[in-house]
């Protein structure tokens, strides 16, 4: 059995060696692993050089959607939710998602080419527009299902 | 039947708010002698919400279109069992089927022998608060989320059910949450209502086998997902670190917690309020899961409260929140948080559930990052899969460790066993010697996979060593839990980092090489003798190394009433070793396939351990005596 002084000191070097552990992890991490969550309207009114690394929501446009021959990536318009005026050209490599077509809602992650004006597009979640549960907004999202 | 069914759920509301409110006028006069009241409310509560769920599935089943709700989740194709099981597909019927649970199991603990051990004060106070849980599900169900809304005219057919859940794992995954959820208020409502009445620490005891029920559902519940995610999405992940997931993970997280700081709680008498408080946090999150999956908060913070149950969910998780805080903290304050010594079975436990606390409130964080970012951010900022990653993975290393070495701590102070604890390390020691040398060689992948290794080394050993273990079957039960853990982190440690991939678009006759294995992609065909859907499956025969390893037919399907959408459903040769895994991602008129094929070694494991975890853990069940 240790002593009451003895047993103050391991909890502090128990919780000051799990609080450095765990705040490091933490610092490291939200230094390193945060991205602007922006819709497109957001996104257009932001310097491109600071969208290095950006989670970006909007909707698949009508026009403009041009499929790999591989179908293994597309390009199309992203148009904000809101104002469907306002629209950014995404260039998507990868496997398109079964449910991507005109007018469904996208999550996109990825970064914006200064130059080009391209959102470039590592990974694409899409939300079904008709079959999911409706909100206020007139959103569909699956009932506790993913994206 | 709709006019009555809802009749019949507010007529509940208001009975459970009156019997609330007498119970708790008389408990101000010192006045106890409500039990039966109460017990036979909950009673008619109980026999009232399963008539109204009866009228539900009999509506889902004979497909009554005049429903709203079956309108929205059914249509005439779709098959008796999907349409039995679209009592939780959408909200409004999930909420009524969580409210069941509850209202079911508060039955069912009028009858329990714990229940019978407890005495009149603490059983009003349990009521009263178990009442307000159901009082807030009743008002859900007669305003925001309503389930029996009349649709006028009543059309042919339904909308159908979205295609991803239509499968068997996701159709037990959410009642299993929910049976999860619901078990948990018992011991809510327990921890608090003993703490009200001046009890000490008896009602862990009582509400020990309670608790153990709501993890195993929750765990089945949570495991189900993640294997539903890697066999419906056809991403090949089971777990994204998704807001959705997370949500369910958080309670989890703290009830895990909880289970541990209990055993403490028990056997030493210290830990009171901790404890108390960690039951009912895990209520609040399992509410909070919930907030996050209907408020709309997960995808974009600009659609926050975008449902009608957000605004409500978040009054009662606030009240919530603020009642259990008077109760922990002000309202009565002894409490010994003493541990004896680190270096003890205690001690170990003790700070199993910091970290586990500590993942709680780290994924806690990370699900609201984007809201919180925006008091110092004009955008909000989220956080990646990276993050989690990066953060939580090492904690979870950390915990395998603990796991592996705790058996061999003594209850005061110090190692019990110390030839059996060389034993342990030296078995992780040669373990990640053995790996590295195989050439996996990911730091904190090795270290997770000698953890395993140690742990499944130990719980062997304590068995062996230990014959008052073998003589105890809860014992059984924990140790047997924690072999299934031990295996979830070996599937994790190797499926995780040496995942290989390989996406190709295939003419038939054609190869593609993922990992040492050679695909033929032999020929694409079509199916379309099901009425419900449409398919198409590209055949693929698998070898390495010149011989066969087997055949896979990832198909791409089109369901009735969701023509515009194809869904892929992936195919697999399922393996110990090395799982193969195949989707298809498209395909055109000339018989050109696109594939994506992945490699995942020990993926298995994961529900193998899991698997074992869960039906392991009723052996931890233990009798208690009526009074």
């Amino acid at each position: 059995m240790s002593t009451a002084k003895n047993q103050k000191w391991v909890y502090l070097a128990a919780i000051l060696l799990v609080g450095t552990g765990v705040g490091y992890l933490l610092i490291s991490g939200l230094s390193q692993n945060s991205v602007y969550f922006l819709n497109v309207s957001e996104a257009l009114a932001m310097p491109a050089e600071k969208l290095t690394q950006a989670r970006l929501f909007g909707t698949v446009a009508d026009n403009g959607i041009e499929h790999d021959p591989s179908s293994l990536g597309v390009s199309f318009f992203a148009q904000d939710s809101d104002d469907p005026n306002q629209t950014i050209r995404v260039h998507f490599r990868g496997a398109v998602p079964d449910t991507f077509k005109a007018g469904v809602e996208v999550i996109l992650e990825g970064s914006f080419t200064a130059d080009t004006r391209v959102f470039e597009a590592t990974t694409m979640m899409t939300k079904c527009p008709s079959k999911y549960e409706k909100n206020d907004k007139g959103q569909m999202r699956p009932p506790g299902s993913v994206g | 039947m709709h006019a009555i069914s809802f009749t019949a759920l507010l007529l509940s509301m208001l009975a459970a708010v009156g019997l609330t409110a007498t119970a708790g006028m008389k408990a101000l006069k010192d006045d106890f002698d409500t039990v039966a009241l109460l017990e036979k409310g909950q009673i008619l509560l109980t026999v009232v919400v399963l008539a109204v769920s009866v009228v539900l599935v009999q509506a889902l089943v004979v497909r009554d279109y005049s429903y709203v709700y079956v309108r929205d989740y059914t249509d005439n194709f779709l098959p008796m069992f999907y349409a039995v099981t679209a009592f939780w597909a959408g909200q409004n019927g999930s909420f009524l089927f969580w409210y069941l649970c509850v209202a079911v199991m508060g039955c069912c603990m009028i009858y329990t022998p714990g229940y019978s051990r407890l005495d009149d004060r603490t059983k009003v106070y349990f009521w009263i608060i178990f009442f307000l849980v159901e009082i807030f599900f009743l008002f859900a169900l007669t305003g925001p989320s309503n389930p029996f809304m009349r649709l006028d005219p009543v059309p042919a057919d339904g909308r159908g059910m979205n295609p991803l859940l239509q499968n068997p794992g996701m159709i037990f995954h959410p009642p299993l949450l929910f049976l999860g959820y619901a078990g948990y208020t018992i011991p809510c409502c327990l921890a608090l209502a003993s703490r009200l009445s001046g009890g000490g620490r008896e009602w862990l005891d009582l509400c020990r086998n309670w608790n153990i029920v709501a993890w195993i559902f929750l765990t089945s519940g949570i495991i189900l997902g993640a294997w539903w995610a890697y066999m419906e999405l056809g991403w090949g992940g089971y777990w994204a670190w998704d807001p959705v997931e997370n949500a369910s993970l958080i309670p989890w997280l703290v009830g895990t917690a909880f289970i541990h700081t209990a055993i403490v709680g028990r056997t030493r008498g210290t830990l009171l309020r901790t404890n108390v408080l960690l039951a009912s946090l895990t209520l609040l999150l399992c509410f909070f899961a919930t907030f996050v999956v209907r408020s709309g908060l997960i995808d974009s913070v600009h659609a926050f409260g975008g449902s009608r149950m957000g605004v409500p969910l978040l009054v009662f998780m606030i009240a919530g929140v603020a009642f259990m805080l008077y109760v922990c903290l002000v309202q009565r304050k002894d409490d010994v948080t003493r541990i004896d010594d680190f270096t003890s079975r205690p001690g170990m436990l003790f700070l199993a559930s910091w970290l586990f606390l500590c993942l709680g409130a780290i994924v806690f964080l990370g699900v609201l990052w984007p809201v919180i970012s925006t008091l110092w951010s004009a955008n909000p900022v989220g956080l990646d899969a990276g993050f989690y990653n990066r953060v939580c993975l090492p904690l979870f290393a950390v915990l395998a460790l603990i796991m592996a070495v705790c058996p061999w701590f003594s209850q005061k102070s110090g190692i019990s066993d110390k030839p059996a604890m060389g034993l342990v390390l030296g078995v992780g020691v040669g373990a990640a010697v053995v790996i590295y040398a195989l050439g996996y060689t990911q730091p904190l992948a090795l270290f997770s996979s000698a953890s395993g290794f140690m742990m499944v080394a130990s719980i062997t050993l304590y068995f062996v060593r230990n014959k008052a273990a073998r003589a105890f079957l809860p014992s059984w039960g924990a140790y047997g839990v924690h072999m299934g853990v031990a295996l979830m982190v070996l599937g994790v440690a190797f499926s995780g980092p040496y995942k290989v991939e390989g996406e190709a678009v295939l003419t038939p006759g054609q190869t593609m090489n993922v990992g040492s294995y050679e695909i033929l992609f032999t020929e694409l065909t079509h199916d379309h003798a099901n009425p419900a859907m449409n398919s198409h499956a590209a055949l693929l025969t698998v070898t390495r190394d010149g011989k066969a390893v087997g055949n896979m037919a990832p198909e791409k399907r089109q369901y009735r009433n969701f023509e515009q959408s194809t869904f892929a459903e992936v195919s697999v040769i399922p393996s110990l070793g090395e799982e193969i895994y195949a989707t298809l991602l498209g395909f055109d008129e000339q018989g050109t396939a696109s594939l994506k094929i992945s490699v995942n070694p020990l993926v298995n494991w994961i529900w193998i351990g899991g698997t074992l975890s869960c039906l392991i853990a009723f052996l931890c069940w233990r009798k208690i005596e009526r009074r």
